[in-house]
Order: structure tokens, then C-alpha cells, then sequence
């Protein structure tokens, strides 16, 4: 039972992370007084590119089909880690945050590969770029889900989410909101919004993740759309999760279910709204700053694990 | 039986410079060394695996013939090491047997095939010897053998200039560990006396025993600052010789630092864990920072042996603040992830290493900006040298991820320890740790991506070939390993749980350790299961020609360069760095068109600027003012003997 | 009964205040606009004073409540509005020309944060729960000083010295019970002429400079 309810709960954020990209597309539009496009659209999109052929460039070797389908395959691993509205996930007991992080890294290390192979200078750049966001992002996420984890006594997603909810809302822990403020800094760089990169950008000298998958067409590309989708989806829910999972069903009752989903729409919904104002409110970085910006991230995960020390 | 195994394993070995240099001249046998060394790695790999997996013991001593302090026994630490050995030579010198008759004619190659079995035998003598005696003539016989086999490659001025650094850092290093056996000399005679005498010594004696041990290792090791030799000697051997060097000579260091700190000293006071700890953290870091500045690829992989050495440190460090702390069961954690982590690294690090020597086979060039498109032309090669980067990175599902993630979990457990600064530093060092992977994966992105893919960026690479099937197969079996180990690390952990209880008293290895074990092969079936689907499904393609922006025709020069690639991580490292950049332009006749451009960078790291220049000139200083005893008036020198016996005469009197 | 739900969720909040002067310290450092830091102030005076409440709740004293509705008319309401005034005024860049990036103030900051937790550790006995209460307004102090010694804006020196005077004040409240009201009403009025002299002064140096860069303002030299 507990096995079917967390498969569903990969299914779910499988399946709906293109409608999270539509909305916050369509919600981007309207605070900037436009129409939009309707929140359906990138299912259209998925459905046309799966139904065209690849176009390979002549000099490319394997690596550049296979980097979308590893892509794709780790970023599914990924989204089996997070528990959505019951306290646990598929692998949210056995797979610990090491093994997140390393698992988007592998996700990443292929795409950079992937672009490379392309052979043009665009793939070259995007990879450079990424090499870099990502380098200087991958300590500050380490950190800041270690700090959790120190605190929650578990190095288990599926345990710092059921740690957590045990807790008093009203308690703030310096460590959790510490680690929330540099979780969200990565977030922006690890899944590519704006201030670090431009998702929905047209200059090529502006592009980080766009640059790496220009070469793409066809079913290639749409794994890779589907999979930037879901990276999203899975660190917005992980986000909520490890931060304010309150809510969540602690049995299998269909009411309990039913309110967990009502209340992660919300949580959801807040989160969207969020990163649609923000986006339309900020620019995007230059690049050089960047690495401030991470700084900042990597700041606030080392306070966040002394403290875990000096607080206890 | 198994006994005698080892023993015929130590002749055989002993026998191939031998059989080398009698089979000379027949054409028919010039496979016969390599034929033989093969054997014999093979024994070595049965004596080896009973002794780690099913604890046997073997010993040989000279003793019983001859009254000479030489005595070989092989417990299970030294099996571990002896099983890294051998299993990682014997794919090298597979390898071997076709790149040596390919690059080497005449002389050139007996001597190779004299001088690799008895380096190998010397590392074995290493790992294997029970006498310091025995220790010691292994251990300068390893640096002499190696210096050999660099020399064979070539003598040029150049080449003679970086052999010598590497001869004198090793001495020098040598000579500290002799000093440290000799702190234990009046007491001690075998490894086996050692521990109880070091319970025995002061504890001012035993911090002079571990600083000695820790600068003498710490040299053969490669760590920052005394990592001047690594990529001065390591790109100009030959390749197999390389992976030899990089991937088994460095594990002896590591062999050598285990044995003092835990076997003999049993540990000592949390300050020395911290040393280990700052050591490892900076060669990590500075290893891969200088290792992205590369385009020499033998050189950036230097660099990245400095690097995983740093990674080891660090495990090393925290067993040795756990164990100072009384958490034995979290020190064989960190102790376990730190000796897998040297067998992971010397295969993934050997893999490379011959990867590099098929490509300088096919390509005949090492410098990443004249390769490209390389995959496409040598498909398995290829391969598997994307399998060495993804383990050499870290990246689940290969063999670098499960040490780098005890590594992880090890730290972790360090937030529970009562004891507030172990409690602060450990878990911040996994930060540093996370650095240095993130790092790792931009340069090997890098090189291979650089290297292997796109398009060629010169003729040699556009007419590579694929190597041999001997070359072939010899990175074939690095390979696998790395991913079975990678997919089923249970193999291993379990035996190295119980090498790590013996060495630590009390220890016991706990059991999330071995929770990956369990997540792994289903994660593996399912992307397997995952990609297998995905590529039956997807059938229609077409090629076409790279994107030009509607332009005619991309010149193979219009892809990102490796100094390109690296260049943003190179500006925010800047600190690291410090190049001196010469530009000059002599200026034309309308003096708006220049007639000539050029433009110089040259980057010597800051160790060679700000250490080793000022010591060195400082020594030569001293020496210079002592040469004005030298006056060559014998009854100065007469002077001298007879001041030194009226101040013996003096001191015997009054002291 | 709802009354008690708020009571002890304000009891809760209120009791982990020093988390959020901590995170007030960090976004500080780490702003790069003048309104910004204007704003982190005036949010750090509003918790400051939702302090001051809470203690005069516990020690039953009228005259808590009076400094109290000063610090909420002087501090978080009037002062703020001078200085945004003042910003908009002097038209001139609204970044706050930082001598340390980004990244490098917050990890000073950080450090600064730890430093105050060591600091305030032998004295844990005699405060008990107060002690991040302590922590924080050493750290303001501190924080106050950063602000005022690598932000080469003249508008940033006043802040600098606020925030300062902020965490001096915090730190009289968390050991004792706070100063004496009539050196509180000095105090806060003392602040308010330093603010509107700054007003005039600036104007004064943009004008006669055209910026407000205070490195450069070195002819003042023998």
C-alpha cells in the first residue's frame, strides 16, 4: 500500500511538472500585462517534439543522444526521493541527501557532455557557464541539507520530512531558516531562473542552460524540456518538504490524502507566485556576479552548520 | 599451499629481468616477459585475495638462512594493499605488452621489461616487509626503479632537470621516514615489536615519530607544499609507467602513513587528525584548481593524483580525530572510506593514465587543444575513458562515489561527537569536500569534452585509430571494475569492515555504511531499464551539419578551446592563479597597425615562488658562507682536529 | 482559547526573535542599495521593540511601554522616513559603493555573528535563554561597525552608527531591564539630530563634490 502510494506520488510529479512550468509562465505573463499562453501549452509542446525526428549533427558520436536519456533517467531517480503527501517516498528511506545532490550532478555532468558534443562554440560556452554555476553551487546545497540532517539526526530525505512535522511550527530554528535562505539562493542557480540564468532568453550571450541544448531537436529535446520541468518540480516540493511539510498525511485514509493534496497546492501555489514576481521584478545577473551570488548561499550553509553545533 | 604461492609469486617476479635479458635476441619470444609478469601478477592477486578475504597470513624470512633483519609478512592490511598492487598492474601491463613494442625499439625496450617487474617486486616489498630494513631498501629502490624507467623515455636537458627534483624530494622524504624508524630503533627490531614499544615511548617521542612519518610520506604522497615532484615526473614517463606511478607508487605513501599512525602509534592526540585533516583539504583544492589551468593532459592528470590524495587525507584525518575523540566505530567509517578510496583511485587513475597513452598512440599528441572528435574514431577507448571520468568525478553508480560518499557520511557523523571543535570542523570539511568534486566534474567535463567529442582540431586527431585489442582489453578490466564496484560495493566494504576492525581496537563498521549497498543495483536496473527503453523507442534520425548560424561551413577551430573552457573558473579562482602576462607590440609604420603582436603568460605556481626559490637560496647562502672553512691550508685542518679533541677532552671533564 | 493560541505562538516568535535579527545582520551586509538597508533597519527596530513589549509584559512596568511607543515612533517610523527622503533628494546612484563584495561582507558578517556567540558563552550560567538575545545585539554592534567602516556612502555611516545604537540598546535590555527612561529619551532624541545634521551635511558634500564618496574625502591631511 505504502509501496502504490509512493509510486503515485513519482507519477504525480512526473506527470504534472510541465502544467507547474505553463502556470508559472501564464502568471509571468500577466504581471506583465500580457495575455500569456495557456498553462496546457507545454504538454502541446512535449507531444510535438516527441512526434518529430532527431536531427543529429554528422560529427556528433553517442554521447549526444545518450546525454538526454541519462538526463532524463537521473532527474527521475531524483524526483523518487521526495516525499510529496505522505511521509515517505520511493527511495525517500534508503536514499540520503548525498545521494540527491550526486545523482543531479550526473544529470548535469551529461548535459555539459551533451552540448559538447554538439561542436559548435554555443555548446562550448553553455557548458563552460554551467561548469561554473554548478561548481560554486554544489557546496552551499551540500552544506545547507546537512544542517538539516545534523539537526534531524537522519541523513534520510523521507526522516528530515517526518522530523520536521513532529516539530512546533512556531519554534524557529536559527539553523532551518539559515539553511532555507541558502536553499532557495541554489535552488535559483541549480534549476536556472532568474537572477542566475534567463530561461526564457533569445541572446545567445545571455544563455546558460539554453546554450547547452541549441544543437537539440525532436524527442531529445523534449526529455530535456521534461527533465528541466521536473528538476523544478522536485526542488520547489523539496523546498516545501524539508521546510514546511505540515499538512502531509500521516495515514493512508482517503480524507488525510485528500487534504495533503488541497494543502501542497497551496504550499505550491504560494511558491509559484513567488517565483513568478520575482522573475518579473529582478534582473538577470552578469555573469562575473554570480559567483557573489553563490557566495552569499555559501555563507549562509556554513552559519547554518556551526550552529547546529553552538545550538544545541 | 598458499604459502608457497607467495613465495613462487616473490621468484617468478624476481625471474622476469632475468628471462628478459637471456630471450634477448630470440624474435619469437618477445612476448615472453610480458607472458610471464602476467602470470605471476595473477598468483599474486590468489595470495593477495586469500589474505584479505580469508585473513591468511604468509611470512618470509631471511633470517632463517642468514642473520639479516629482512622479513616479509603479509597481514591483512598488507593484503589489501598487495591485492591494489597486483590487480591494478596486471591490466597495465596487459596494456603494456602492445604499447611497449609500438613506442620502443632495441635496448629501449628490454630495459623496460628489466626495470617494470622489479619496480613492481619493489612496491611489493613495500607493502610486504615486516623489518624496517626490509621497508626501507624497497622504498629507495621504488624511487630508483621509477627514475629508471623515466630515463628510458628520453634524456634531454629538461627531462634530466625534472628527474632530479623528483630524485632529491624523494631522499629527502626517505630520510625523514628512516628517521622515523630510527626513533624506535633501541627497542623495536619488526613491525611486530612496534606497537607494544610505542605505548611505551613519551609523548613528545611519538609526536617527533608521526610529524617524521607524516613529512616523509606526505612527500612520496604528493601533498601540497610537497607536491613539486608530481607533475614534474609523472607526465614525462612513459604511459603505463604513469598509471604505475600515479596509481600504485602514491597507495604506498598512504600504506606507509596507516601503518604509523594506526598500527604502530595507535593513534595519538586530536591535533595530528587536524594536520591531516588542513593537508588533505588544501592538496584536494589546490590539486584540481591547478589541474584546470591544464591542457597538457598527462600534467592535469598529475595534478588530479594530488587531488584524490587530498581526498584520502581527509578520511585519514577524520579517523584520526575520531580516534583521539574514543569513537572507534566512527574512525573505521572514516579509516574504511579512506583505504577504499585508494583502491577506487588507483584503478580510475590507471584507467585514465592508459587512456592517455591510447590517445598518444593514435593521436600522437597530448595537448588537449589539438584533439577533439576522438570518440567517434576510437569508439571503446573512448568508453572507457568516459567511464574513468565519471568515477574519477564521483558520480553515482561508479566506484568514486561510494568512497566519496563514506567519506560524506563519515563527516556526518561527526555532528553527534560531544566534542564542540570536532563537531564544527568535520561537517564543515565535507564543504571543502563538495568543492572539490564540483571542481573535479567541471574539469573532467573538460577533457573529455574537449577531447573526445565535437570535432577534431588537428589532422593527427582527425586520423586517429583505434588501439589494439591487447591496449583494448588492459582498459577493458580497469573499466569494469570501476563500474561493478561502483554498482555492488558490498564486495569490498565488507572486507575492508574487517580490516579496519582489526586495526582499530573496539571498532566496528556501522551499519549505514553498507545501506548503499542495498539502494544501488536497484537504481542501477532501473536506469538501465530507463535507457534501454528510451533508445529502443526512439528510431527516426537524420544528421545534419552543426548549427552555424545559417552561415556556410564551421571550421573545426570554432569550438570551445580547454583554455576557453576553464577560463571562468580560472577568473573567480583568480587568487590561485597569479600568471605573469607579457604583452608587447611593436608598432607599424601608420602606427594604428601594429607589425607584430605576441603575447606571453607564464604561470609558476606560488609554491615555487614563495617557498621553494627563497629556502632554496637561503641554503645555498648558508653553504656559500661555509665554504670559508674550506681554507686548504693543512694546518688549519690540523687546527681543527686538535680544537675537536681539547673540546671532548673538556666536555668529558665538566658535563 | 484563540487568545491562547496567540499568545503562545507570539510567546514562540518572540522567543526566537534572535534568529531573525540574525538574518536582519546577514541581509545587511549583503545589500547593495541604500533602501534596503533602510528598510532592514527599520524592520530591526520593529522586532526590537516587540521585545521591549514582551519584557514590559513580564516585569509589569509602564515605563517599558513608553519607551516602547518611543523607539516605534522614533525608530521604526520617523528616522526611516527622513532617510528615504533624504535619498531621494540627493540624486545620486542609490548603491551603497561597498569597499568588500558581496559575498565577502556576509561571510564577515557570519564571522562577526560567531565571534558574538563565543563571546557571550561564559556568561550562558547567568543569562540562560537570554543568551542569543545577547549574542544578537553584539552582533548588531559589530555589524554597525562594519557598515559604517567599509561602505564609502556618507549616507552609510549614519546607518552604520543606527544599527550600532541599536544592538548597544538590545543589549541594555537583554541584562538589565533596559536604561532609565529619561537616558532613553536622550538617547533617541540624540539620534534624531544626528540624522537631520547628516541630512544637511549631505547635501552640503554633494553639492560642493558631486558625490558622496567619503575615500575620497582626504584633504583633511597635514
Amino acid at each position: 500500500m505504502t509501496l502504490a502510494m509512493n509510486a503515485v506520488q513519482v507519477l504525480l510529479l512526473v506527470l504534472l511538472a510541465p502544467l507547474v512550468h505553463g502556470v508559472i509562465s501564464r502568471l509571468k505573463a500577466r504581471i506583465q500585462n500580457r495575455r500569456g499562453a495557456s498553462v496546457w501549452r507545454p504538454y502541446a509542446d512535449l507531444l510535438k517534439l516527441f512526434r518529430k525526428e532527431d536531427l543529429v549533427p554528422a560529427s556528433a558520436s553517442f554521447v549526444f543522444r545518450l546525454a538526454p536519456i541519462v538526463l532524463f533517467a537521473a532527474t527521475l531517480v531524483v524526483a523518487a526521493f521526495v516525499p510529496l503527501l505522505y511521509g515517505s517516498a520511493l527511495l525517500g528511506a534508503t536514499g540520503d541527501f548525498v545521494l540527491l545532490v550526486y545523482l543531479l550532478a550526473l544529470a548535469r555532468f551529461f548535459l555539459m557532455l551533451g552540448a559538447m558534443d554538439g561542436g559548435s562554440s554555443f555548446g562550448g560556452m553553455g557548458a563552460s557557464r554551467e561548469a561554473l554555476v554548478s561548481t560554486l553551487a554544489e557546496a552551499p546545497f551540500l552544506l545547507a541539507l546537512m544542517s538539516v540532517a545534523i539537526v534531524a539526526r537522519t541523513a534520510s530525505i523521507a526522516g528530515m520530512v517526518q522530523w520536521t512535522m513532529g516539530q512546533n511550527f512556531f519554534q524557529f530554528s536559527a539553523v532551518h531558516a539559515l539553511a532555507f535562505v541558502a536553499l532557495v539562493l541554489v535552488a535559483i542557480a541549480e534549476t536556472g531562473r532568474i537572477p542566475v540564468d534567463n530561461p526564457t532568453t533569445h541572446l545567445e550571450l545571455t544563455m546558460i542552460h539554453e546554450a547547452m541544448v541549441l544543437e537539440y531537436s525532436g524527442p531529445s529535446l523534449a526529455l530535456i524540456e521534461w527533465a528541466s520541468a521536473i528538476k523544478l518540480t522536485v526542488v520547489m516540493t523539496l523546498l516545501i518538504a524539508l521546510f514546511v511539510p505540515w499538512g502531509m498525511a500521516s495515514s493512508l485514509s482517503a480524507v488525510a490524502i485528500a487534504i495533503a493534496s488541497i494543502v501542497l497546492l497551496l504550499k505550491m501555489a504560494a511558491l509559484v507566485l513567488a517565483l513568478a514576481v520575482v522573475e518579473s521584478s529582478v534582473a538577470k545577473l552578469r555573469m562575473y556576479l554570480v559567483p557573489d551570488f553563490l557566495g552569499v548561499a555559501s555563507a549562509l550553509a556554513i552559519l547554518a552548520v556551526v550552529f547546529t553545533a553552538l545550538m544545541r | 599451499m598458499t604459502q608457497m604461492a607467495f613465495n613462487s609469486f616473490l621468484v617468478v617476479m624476481l625471474a622476469v629481468p632475468v628471462v628478459t635479458l637471456i630471450s634477448r635476441q630470440w624474435t619469437k619470444a618477445r612476448a615472453l616477459p610480458a607472458v610471464l609478469l602476467m602470470g605471476s601478477l595473477g598468483v599474486g592477486i590468489a595470495v593477495a585475495a586469500a589474505g584479505f578475504w580469508r585473513g591468511q597470513r604468509f611470512t618470509v624470512d631471511v633470517a632463517q638462512v642468514a642473520s639479516f633483519s629482512f622479513a616479509l609478512s603479509v597481514d591483512r592490511l598488507s593484503a589489501f594493499f598487495l591485492l591494489l598492487i597486483c590487480s591494478v598492474s596486471l591490466p597495465v601491463i596487459l596494456f603494456s605488452s602492445s604499447y611497449i613494442p609500438r613506442h620502443y625499439a632495441g635496448a629501449r625496450r628490454h630495459w623496460l621489461w628489466v626495470l617494470l617487474p622489479l619496480f613492481l617486486l619493489s612496491m611489493v616489498l613495500v607493502v610486504t616487509a615486516s623489518t624496517p630494513f626490509a621497508f626501507l631498501f624497497g622504498w629507495e629502490l621504488m624511487t630508483l626503479f621509477s627514475a629508471g624507467l623515466i630515463l628510458i623515455d628520453g634524456d634531454s636537458e629538461q627531462r634530466r632537470h625534472n628527474i632530479f627534483i623528483y630524485l632529491l624530494m624523494m631522499h629527502a622524504g626517505a630520510a625523514a621516514v628512516i628517521g622515523a624508524f630510527l626513533l624506535f630503533l633501541p627497542h623495536a627490531s619488526n613491525f611486530a615489536q612496534m606497537r607494544a614499544s610505542a605505548t611505551l615511548m613519551p609523548p613528545p617521542l611519538r609526536t617527533a615519530v608521526f610529524l617524521l612519518a607524516f613529512a616523509g610520506f606526505g612527500t612520496k604522497a604528493g601533498i601540497v607544499p610537497l607536491h613539486l615532484w608530481l607533475p614534474r615526473a609523472h607526465p614525462i614517463a612513459p604511459s603505463p609507467v604513469s598509471a604505475l606511478m600515479s596509481g600504485v607508487m602514491l597507495k604506498t605513501a598512504v600504506y606507509g602513513l596507516v601503518r604509523f599512525a594506526f598500527n604502530f602509534l595507535g593513534g595519538g592526540p586530536s591535533w595530528w587528525g587536524y594536520l591531516v585533516l588542513l593537508a588533505g583539504g588544501v592538496s584536494g583544492l589546490l590539486g584540481v584548481l591547478y589541474a584546470i589551468g591544464e591542457h597538457d593532459l598527462k600534467r592535469l592528470l598529475a595534478y588530479h593524483s594530488v587531488e584524490n590524495i587530498g581526498i584520502i587525507y581527509l578520511g585519514l584525518g577524520a579517523a584520526l580525530v575520531f580516534t583521539a575523540n574514543h569513537a572507534p566505530v566512527r574512525a573505521a567509517l572514516a579509516l574504511t572510506a579512506a583505504l577504499l578510496h585508494c583502491l577506487n583511485h588507483a584503478i580510475f587513475k590507471s584507467l585514465l593514465f592508459l587512456g592517455a597513452g591510447a590517445i598518444s598512440d593514435a593521436a600522437h599528441t597530448l595537448d588537449l587543444e589539438e584533439l577533439g572528435g576522438l570518440q567517434k574514431r576510437m569508439p571503446l577507448t573512448g568508453t572507457m575513458f568516459l567511464i574513468a571520468c565519471c568515477s574519477i568525478v564521483g558520480l553515482p553508480l561508479f566506484n568514486g562515489f561510494v568512497s566519496e560518499w563514506l567519506t560524506f557520511r563519515s563527516f556526518l557523523a561527526a555532528s553527534e561527537m560531544t566534542n564542540l571543535s570536532a563537531a564544527i570542523v568535520l561537517p564543515l570539511a565535507a564543504g571543502v569536500l563538495a568543492l572539490i568534486g564540483g571542481l573535479a566534474a567541471a574539469c573532467f567535463a573538460k577533457v573529455y569534452g574537449v577531447a573526445f567529442l565535437g570535432r577534431p582540431r588537428s589532422r593527427e586527431a582527425g586520423s586517429a585509430n583505434e588501439v589494439s585489442l591487447p591496449m583494448q582489453a588492459g582498459m577493458g578490466a580497469l573499466a569494469t571494475a570501476c563500474v561493478v564496484i561502483g554498482i555492488f560495493p558490498g564486495l569490498v566494504l565488507r572486507s575492508l569492515g574487517t580490516l579496519t576492525e582489526e586495526l582499530l581496537p573496539g571498532a566496528l563498521l556501522p551499519p549505514a555504511a553498507t545501506s548503499l549497498s542495498s539502494v544501488l543495483p536497484w537504481i542501477a536496473l532501473f536506469v538501465l531499464v530507463l535507457v534501454a527503453g528510451i533508445a529502443a523507442f526512439k528510431r527516426a534520425k537524420s544528421l545534419t551539419a552543426t548549427w552555424a548560424c545559417g552561415l556556410p561551413g564551421l571550421d573545426d577551430r570554432m569550438q570551445y578551446t580547454s583554455t576557453a573552457f576553464s577560463k571562468p573558473l580560472r577568473k573567480v579562482f583568480s587568487q590561485v592563479y597569479k600568471a605573469d602576462r607579457t604583452l608587447e607590440v611593436v608598432p607599424g609604420d601608420p602606427p594604428y597597425f601594429p607589425a607584430s603582436i605576441s603575447y606571453r603568460s607564464v604561470r609558476t605556481t606560488s609554491f615555487e615562488k614563495f617557498l621553494y626559490r627563497p629556502s632554496v637560496d637561503a641554503i645555498v647562502t648558508v653553504a656559500l658562507r661555509l665554504r670559508q672553512l674550506q681554507t686548504g691550508n693543512i694546518q688549519i685542518y690540523l687546527l681543527y682536529i686538535f680544537a675537536a679533541l681539547i673540546a671532548l677532552l673538556m666536555f668529558m671533564r665538566w658535563a | 482559547m484563540g487568545m491562547g493560541l496567540f499568545e503562545t505562538a507570539a510567546a514562540k516568535a518572540l522567543a526566537s526573535s534572535g534568529v531573525f535579527l540574525f538574518m536582519t545582520v546577514l541581509l545587511i551586509a549583503a545589500a547593495k542599495r541604500i533602501s534596503t538597508c533602510i528598510a532592514l533597519f527599520s524592520v530591526q527596530s520593529l522586532i526590537i521593540t516587540a521585545q521591549i513589549i514582551a519584557v514590559s509584559r513580564m516585569h509589569h512596568s509602564a515605563e517599558g511601554f513608553v519607551i516602547a511607543g518611543l523607539v516605534l515612533t522614533v525608530k521604526v517610523v520617523a528616522i526611516p522616513y527622513v532617510l528615504y527622503r533624504i535619498v531621494e533628494e540627493l540624486k545620486v546612484p542609490r548603491d551603497v559603493l561597498s569597499s568588500t563584495s558581496s559575498s565577502q561582507s556576509v561571510f564577515i558578517a557570519a564571522g562577526l555573528i560567531l565571534l558574538s556567540f563565543f563571546a557571550v558563552r561564559p556568561y550562558a550560567a547567568v543569562l540562560g535563554g537570554d543568551q542569543a538575545m545577547l549574542a544578537a545585539a553584539v552582533a548588531l554592534v559589530l555589524t554597525g561597525g562594519l557598515l559604517m567602516v567599509s561602505r564609502k556612502k556618507a549616507l552609510m555611516q549614519v546607518i552604520g552608527l543606527l544599527v550600532l545604537d541599536n544592538g548597544i540598546f538590545l543589549a541594555a535590555l537583554s541584562t538589565t531591564f533596559g536604561m532609565p527612561l529619561v537616558i532613553e529619551i536622550g538617547i533617541v532624541f540624540d539620534l534624531l539630530m544626528g540624522v537631520f545634521l547628516m541630512g544637511l551635511f549631505v547635501f552640503r558634500i554633494r553639492d560642493t563634490f558631486d558625490h558622496l564618496d567619503v575615500s575620497k574625502l582626504r584633504r583633511l591631511r597635514g
